[in-house]
């Protein structure tokens, strides 16, 4: 081993380092990238998760009128459309480690990753335009 | 190659503990969530577009069958942030040893029990 230092105080969270240390010992692809994409999404939808369950639960007592005001405002606007892209870019980082884990035909792994990649992305996309239609047309 | 694969180990080569069990319920109520980002595009489509969908979409939510999955993803989402919570505590270094980890597993579930609790509380009786 080259470099004994030991992990404990510099989680790979913190310290861009431990891809250095990781290369040699086996096939990395995007596993870091994804990893840390995972913790940080995980971390903006402890707010942003509270915040929408919250509203839709105080929407549940309303009717439709108020729940276009309210997605129409500037505001919710972006916390919605933050709170899809970081649940849709955890669900995709998620989704495939599961994946990862139960296919295990390469050719098969790639076509089922790509359909979710692209699912995800027509998800997002959606809920973005309408978002978006709500809040220009206010 | 003979070694077992992932999808096979449970029931033949696990013993059940509370902490694999919480460690699939995770991964269970991650991929319902996941699907149920479908139906929540579909709700913000059809209030962007008002009208008959938002009437139809919201004739099914309120349905039997939409109160259902709503209850079903409600638990869900509740047990998905506590327990990715314990998950976050984990990556920073803390709580490893066993009894800790029952501890928190525990915890997490109480938690989601009491939210789910209070939030349907509150929708059907408040």
């Amino acid at each position: 081993m080259a470099d004994p230092r030991p992990l404990s105080n510099s989680t790979a969270l913190r310290d861009e380092a431990v891809l250095r240390r990781v290369r040699q010992l086996g096939s990395a692809h995007d596993g870091l990238r994804e990893w840390r994409l995972q913790r940080l999404t995980a971390l903006a939808l402890i707010p942003l998760g509270l915040y929408f369950a919250s509203s839709v639960l105080w929407l549940a007592k309303s009717d439709q009128t108020t729940a276009v005001a309210w997605l129409s405002s500037p505001v919710t606007a972006l916390l919605v459309i933050l709170f899809m892209l970081a649940g849709l870019g955890h669900a995709l980082v998620g989704l495939r480690s599961v994946l990862l884990d139960y296919v295990h035909t390469r050719a098969r792994l790639m076509a089922i990753s790509l359909l979710v990649r692209a699912a995800v992305v027509i998800i997002a996309g959606a809920s973005i335009l309408a978002v978006l239609k709500l809040f220009l047309g206010r | 190659m003979e070694r077992p694969l992932s999808p096979f180990m449970f029931p033949t080569w696990y013993r059940f503990q509370i902490t694999s069990a919480l460690s699939i319920l995770h991964r269970l109520t991650g991929i319902a969530l996941a699907v149920g980002s479908i139906l929540l595009a579909w709700w913000f489509i059809s209030l962007a577009a008002g009208g008959e969908l938002f009437a139809k979409t919201h004739a099914f939510i309120t349905s039997p069958i939409g109160m259902l999955l709503l209850f079903g993803w409600s638990i869900a989402f509740f047990y998905h942030l506590c327990n990715g919570i314990r998950h976050l505590v984990w990556d920073a270094g803390h709580g490893f040893e066993l009894r800790h980890a029952y501890r928190s597993g525990y915890a997490v579930l109480a938690v989601t029990v009491v939210l789910t609790v209070l939030t349907w509380t509150y929708v059907l009786f408040a």
